[in-house]
C-alpha cells in the first residue's frame, strides 16, 4: 500500500480524543479508567465510542486510580488488550502497581495527558509526573501533537507485545497544551491497522481456569536479579523493536517520528537542543531562524525515554561542541532529570559536548520562540567565554538573576 | 513456553535468567511457596447463628426463616415454617405483643422490621399440618382449651399421641375467646387455629371444670397438663366481701360476658382499675358499648405493664387515663356511687423493680361512676391440685422443661410463674408437650433439651426436636455490632392500615392486613441476621481467593490451605454469619 493512502479519515481532534481514537483502533477490550484533569476527556471519549458501538469494550469505573491499574492488570493478565489513561496525582497513586504491572510483563498501555504535580495545585504541565514514574518498568514515548498520539498508541501495543518486549508503555503528552488543543489528524483505517497490529495472544501470563496459573512468585535472593535482569533486557530489545514498529508504520501508514530519538538539522550541527514533546516544535523553529543568523545549530527530539537511548544520543552528539537540554521538570535538589540522565549516559566518553540545562515551562510556563533563541544564545555565549558558572539554570524565574 | 520450567523457579536449582519464565510466573500451585493458610492466627468459619427475632420470641418462631421464604414468595412454605414452631400465626398476628420486634437489630438501624404485621399476611396461606409419627398409643389430658393448652395439644397431636382437652366452659379457646375482644381477636379467626387441632385429632371435652372428681378420672391418662390458666380476678382491697359485687364487674368477667353473651349494661360513666392489658380491653370494650371510660391506674405511664401499642390506641379512641390514682373507697351515693381517690407519688422501687406508688397527703377526689370494672390483676384457682403438686404464690411449680413436681403432670401458660402472654403461653405449651414426649419415651431432662434452647429467652425449637440441629448451627445470637450496617439501605416500614378512630364503632377489627407488595417490601427489609443470603461480598473480597462460593441455599466454604485468616470477609458480611475463630 502506498504510503499515506490508507482510507483513513481526516478529523479535527484533540490530543485526548487521539488518545482514545489511538486505543479504539487498536481494539482495546478493557479500558479501566478514573478521571482526572486533563486526562478526563479521554474517559468520556471513550464511553462515547463504546456507547455509539463504534468500540467493543468494556469500561471499568474504578474508585480510584490505584484500583484502575490494578483492574488493568487483572483484565490483562486474562489475556484482554487494556487501555487507560491518568495524569499527575492520579499516575503517582497508581505507583506501586505500575511496579506490579511491569514485573508481570503486562503489556498494558496507557495515554499520560501530562499535569505538573501540587501543591501548589495546578492543572497545567511540566513532565514532572512521568518522569516520576521512570524506574517502574514503563516503557515511555513523549509525543508532541495529537497526530503522533494516535500513531504511538498503535505503534504501542505492537511494541508492548512483542514477544521479546512485553512491558507496559506510557504514551506522555502535555496537558492542555496538547490534550485540549484541537488539531487535524490522520485516523488511520481500522483494517489497514488491524493489518498492522494482530490481536493480543499471550503465552507468558494468561489466567485461564483450565491451566492454573500462579503470578508474582515468591523468590529468595537466588532469583531475584534474574528476574530483574530479564526486564533490563526486555528495555534493551524494546529499543530495537521500537525503531522497527516505527519504520514500518511510516511504511503503512507514510508517518514516522525518528524511532527513539529524532534529529533536525544534526548533519553539521555544533550546537543542539535537546527536547521532549511540545516543546520540540518550537525547538525546531529557534533551530531555522538561529540558522539564519548564522549560528550552526540542530535539534533532537528524544521521544522515548524508556529505554533510554544512550547509544543514540551518543552518536548524534559525537560532533557537538554544545548541547542545550530542556527540561519541563525538576527533580528538586539537583535539576533536570534530562540532564542528568544525559550527561549519566555521556560521562565515559572522553571527548564530549558541554552541557547546559535550562528549566523551562514548569507547571505550564508559556515558553516562546524569544525564551530559547535567548537561553540558547545565553549558553553559546558562556560557552565562548568559557565559564559556566551554574549548568542548571532555572529559566524566568522573577526574582533570579 | 518452556512448561518444564514454567513451573517456577526451583530453589533447588540455578536457572539463569533466560530459563525463567516471563512475567514472574509459574505454573500449577508452587506448594512450597505459596500455601498461605500457614500464616494464619484466626480462621474465618460459615455458621448459622441465631438472630434476635428467633431468641427473642418466648415461642421460638424462627421469624428470619420465615421471612427469607416470604421474600420469595413462598408463602406456604414460610407458614409451614411458621407452625413448626407455633400453631397460631393468625391468632399472634393480631394480638402478639411482638417481643420479636423489640429484639429486631433493624432497630438499631431505623425501625424495626414489621414481623407482626407480616405473621398477620401470613396467617392468610395456610398450608395443612401432618402428624409426625403414627399413633403412639399414649393419652394426655389437657386442662384448659387456651393458648397454652392448645397449643401444648397441637404438638402432642403432633407427635403422636392421643389428647384430650377438658375445657371449664363451654367453648374453646380460653382467654383467646373470653378475655381477647373481637376488634382485635375476630372469632371466626380463632375458629380457624382451632379446626387445626380437630383435624389433627384433638378430643375437646367443654363444660369440664376441673374438680377432685374429674382428677381421679384424669389418673388413667399417662400424662397430664395443668394449662387452665389465671381466670379469678384478685378482689379490691378496700371493697368488703359483704358489699363486693354490687355495681363493680371484675375485668375478666365483663371481657367474657360481653364476648360470649353479647351486651352487658353498663352505664354512661364506667371506672376501670388496674393497668394491665385486661384493663385497657375492659375500657376500649366499654367505649364501644357507648359508656365513657375512665382507667384508674396508680403509677406512672411508663410502669403500665399493659402492652404499649395497645395503651396509645386507648388513649387515640378517647379512653382515659388517670395515671397515679389510687382508689381507697367506694361511696353510696344519690346518682349511684363514687370512688374516693387519692393522687401518688412515686417513690422507693418495690420488689418488682418499679417505683412504688406512695399517696400524697390531702389529693384526695372523687371519680363519679356507674359502673367499677376491676381489673388488678388475675390468680389461678389451684383448689383442685391433688397432693403432691406443688405450687406458690398460686402458680404450679415447674421445672425448666414444664414438669411438676409430681411425675407424669407437667403445667405451661398462665398456670405458671412467668409472663402473662398469648406467646409466652404458647411458648410453654409446646415445651411441655416436648417435655412429655422424652418423659413418655423415658429420655432424660438433658437430652430432650439439647440443641433445644434458642438463645438466652427460654424459646425452644420444635423443629430441632424433630430433625436435630444442623452442624453449622450457632446458638450464638447476631447483635447490631455483629452486622456491618454499609451495606444496607434505610427503609421505612410498612404500616398495616387501621380503621380511623372516627369510624371505631363496632366490634370490627381496628389493623387492617398488609397488601402482598407491601408484605414483599416489608420481608425485604428483614437483614436476615445470620443467615447467609449469598450477597457475594466474602468471594469478591477475599484477596486470597479462598472463599469457594456454593449454591444458594448452602453455607459458602473456605479453602483452608490458602486462606491467611485476614478476616475482610468477616468485616464484609453484612450479617455476621463469618466467625474468627482462633487457631489451633
Amino acid at each position: 500500500m502506498a504510503p499515506g493512502n490508507d482510507n483513513g479519515q481526516r478529523l479535527m481532534l484533540t490530543g485526548n480524543y487521539a488518545a482514545a481514537y489511538g486505543a479504539k483502533l487498536a481494539r482495546a477490550e478493557a479500558i479501566p479508567v478514573y478521571p482526572i484533569t486533563p486526562q478526563t476527556t479521554v474517559m468520556e471519549k471513550i464511553i462515547e465510542l463504546i456507547r455509539e458501538g463504534e468500540l467493543d469494550a468494556e469500561y471499568l469505573p474504578m474508585e480510584s486510580e490505584h484500583s484502575v491499574m490494578a483492574a488493568a492488570i487483572a483484565a490483562e493478565a486474562t489475556g484482554v488488550r487494556v487501555f487507560t489513561a491518568s495524569s499527575s496525582q492520579g499516575i503517582a497513586y497508581m505507583h506501586e502497581n505500575l511496579f506490579v504491572a511491569s514485573g508481570l510483563r503486562l503489556p498494558i498501555v496507557m495515554a499520560l495527558a501530562n499535569r505538573c504535580i501540587g501543591p501548589p495545585i495546578s492543572i497545567y504541565p511540566d513532565h514532572m509526573d512521568s518522569l516520576d514514574q521512570r524506574d517502574t518498568g514503563w516503557i515511555q514515548y513523549y509525543v508532541e501533537d495529537a497526530q503522533e498520539i494516535v500513531d504511538t498508541v498503535v505503534q504501542s501495543y505492537k511494541v508492548a507485545e512483542h514477544p521479546e518486549v512485553l512491558l507496559p508503555v506510557l504514551v506522555c503528552y502535555e496537558g492542555l497544551i496538547i490534550s485540549h488543543f484541537l488539531e487535524p489528524v490522520e485516523l488511520p483505517s481500522q483494517e489497514v491497522v488491524d493489518q498492522f497490529l494482530p490481536p493480543y495472544g499471550p503465552e507468558h501470563v494468561l489466567l485461564r481456569p483450565e491451566k492454573v496459573m500462579h503470578l508474582s512468585v515468591t523468590v529468595n535472593d537466588r532469583y531475584y536479579m534474574e528476574y530483574r535482569y530479564q526486564q533490563q533486557e526486555a528495555m534493551e530489545k524494546a529499543k530495537g523493536v521500537i525503531k522497527a514498529v516505527d519504520h514500518e508504520f511510516g511504511q503503512t501508514f507514510g508517518r514516522a517520528y525518528g524511532g527513539v530519538l529524532q534529529s533536525y538539522c544534526m548533519e553539521d550541527a555544533e550546537i543542539a537542543i535537546l527536547s521532549m514533546g511540545s516543546l520540540c516544535g518550537l525547538a525546531r523553529m529557534a533551530v531555522d531562524e538561529l540558522r539564519k543568523e548564522g549560528m550552526p545549530v540542530g535539534s533532537l527530539k528524544l521521544r522515548v525515554f524508556r529505554p533510554f537511548p544512550q547509544q543514540e544520543i551518543e552518536e548524534a552528539t559525537r560532533n557537538l561542541k554544545l548541547l542545550v537540554v530542556l527540561d519541563r521538570d525538576a527533580s528538586v535538589g539537583m535539576g533536570g532529570i534530562l540532564y542528568a540522565e544525559i550527561a549519566g549516559s555521556l560521562y565515559h566518553l572522553v571527548s564530549k559536548p558541554i552541557m547546559v540545562n535550562y528549566i523551562v515551562g514548569l507547571g505550564g510556563r508559556v515558553v516562546t520562540l524569544k525564551d530559547l533563541k535567548a537561553l540558547t544564545t545565553e549558553a553559546v555565549e558562556k560557552t565562548a567565554e568559557g565559564k559556566i558558572d551554574k549548568p542548571v539554570r532555572w529559566f524566568g524565574v522573577r526574582g533570579l538573576e | 513456553m518452556n512448561e518444564e520450567k514454567a513451573c517456577g523457579p526451583h530453589m533447588g536449582k540455578s536457572y539463569s535468567y533466560r530459563e525463567l519464565p516471563i512475567g514472574a510466573t509459574s505454573l500449577g500451585i508452587h506448594e512450597d511457596v505459596i500455601k498461605t493458610g500457614t500464616w494464619r492466627t484466626l480462621r474465618p468459619a460459615f455458621r448459622v447463628k441465631t438472630s434476635p427475632c428467633n431468641e427473642g420470641c418466648p415461642a421460638g418462631v424462627d421469624v428470619r426463616g420465615f421471612i427469607t421464604l416470604m421474600k420469595q414468595g413462598l408463602m406456604s412454605e414460610a407458614y409451614k415454617l411458621y407452625v413448626e414452631e407455633n400453631p397460631f400465626p393468625a391468632v399472634c398476628g393480631r394480638v402478639c405483643y411482638h417481643p420479636c420486634e423489640n429484639a429486631c437489630n433493624r432497630r438499631d438501624f431505623d425501625q424495626a422490621v414489621g414481623i407482626n404485621a407480616l405473621e398477620r399476611f401470613l396467617a392468610d396461606f395456610p398450608a395443612p399440618v401432618g402428624k409426625e409419627s403414627p399413633g403412639s398409643g399414649k393419652q394426655a389430658a389437657v386442662i384448659g382449651s387456651g393458648p397454652a393448652g392448645m397449643s401444648c395439644a397441637y404438638y402432642l397431636a403432633r407427635l403422636g399421641h392421643h389428647v384430650v382437652i377438658f375445657e371449664a366452659l363451654n367453648v374453646i379457646g380460653g382467654l383467646l375467646r373470653s378475655g381477647i375482644p373481637g376488634y382485635r381477636l375476630p372469632e371466626e379467626v380463632l375458629e380457624k387455629e382451632i379446626e387445626k387441632l380437630t383435624i389433627l385429632g384433638v378430643q375437646f371435652k367443654t363444660n369440664c371444670p376441673v374438680t377432685k372428681e374429674l382428677w381421679g378420672e384424669l389418673e388413667a391418662f399417662d400424662a397430664i397438663v395443668l394449662a387452665h390458666g389465671a381466670s379469678e380476678h384478685l378482689s379490691l382491697p378496700f371493697v368488703s366481701p359483704s358489699e363486693g359485687g354490687v355495681g363493680i364487674l371484675s375485668g375478666l368477667d365483663f371481657l367474657r360476658r360481653v364476648n360470649l353473651a353479647g351486651e352487658v349494661s353498663l352505664g354512661r360513666r364506667v371506672a376501670v382499675i388496674g393497668g394491665g392489658n385486661t384493663a385497657i380491653d375492659a375500657a376500649r370494650v366499654s367505649l364501644r358499648l357507648g359508656a365513657a371510660p375512665t382507667i384508674l391506674y396508680r403509677r406512672s405511664r411508663a410502669e403500665m405493664p399493659a402492652f404499649d401499642s395497645e395503651i396509645e390506641e386507648a388513649l387515640k379512641e378517647g379512653v382515659e387515663i388517670l395515671f397515679l390514682t389510687s382508689p381507697v373507697a367506694i361511696e353510696r351515693i344519690e346518682s349511684g356511687q363514687r370512688i374516693r381517690c387519692i393522687k401518688n407519688r412515686m417513690g422507693h422501687r418495690d420488689e418488682s423493680g418499679r417505683p412504688s406508688p406512695v399517696p400524697v397527703e390531702g389529693s384526695d377526689f372523687f371519680v363519679e361512676v356507674d359502673t367499677i370494672i376491676s381489673a388488678i390483676g388475675e390468680i389461678c384457682d389451684l383448689s383442685f391440685l391433688p397432693q403432691g403438686i406443688d405450687f406458690s404464690h398460686q402458680s404450679v411449680r415447674v421445672n425448666e422443661l414444664g414438669a411438676t413436681t409430681r411425675r407424669g403432670v407437667f403445667a405451661c401458660g398462665d398456670a405458671i410463674d412467668q409472663p402473662r402472654s398469648v406467646v409466652h403461653a404458647i411458648g410453654s405449651g409446646k415445651r411441655a408437650a416436648i417435655a412429655i414426649d422424652g418423659y413418655l419415651k423415658d429420655q432424660t431432662d438433658a437430652a430432650i433439651m439439647s440443641d433445644l434452647v434458642i438463645g438466652q429467652r427460654g424459646g425452644l425449637s420444635f423443629k430441632h426436636y424433630l430433625e436435630g440441629a444442623s452442624d453449622v448451627w450457632s446458638k450464638k445470637v447476631v447483635h447490631f455490632q455483629d452486622l456491618n450496617p454499609d451495606y444496607f439501605q434505610y427503609k421505612a416500614r410498612y404500616a398495616r392500615p387501621k380503621v380511623p378512630k372516627e369510624s371505631r364503632t363496632g366490634f370490627e377489627e381496628v389493623y387492617g392486613n398488609l397488601a402482598l407488595e407491601e408484605a414483599l417490601g416489608e420481608a425485604q427489609r428483614c437483614f436476615s441476621c445470620g443467615l447467609c443470603d449469598h450477597c457475594g461480598n466474602c468471594y469478591i473480597f477475599c484477596p486470597d481467593g479462598s472463599v469457594l462460593e456454593q449454591e444458594k441455599g448452602t453455607l459458602n466454604l473456605i479453602n483452608y490451605e490458602y486462606c491467611k485468616g485476614c478476616g475482610i470477609c468477616a468485616n464484609e458480611c453484612p450479617i455476621g454469619i463469618i466467625e474468627m475463630e482462633k487457631e489451633g
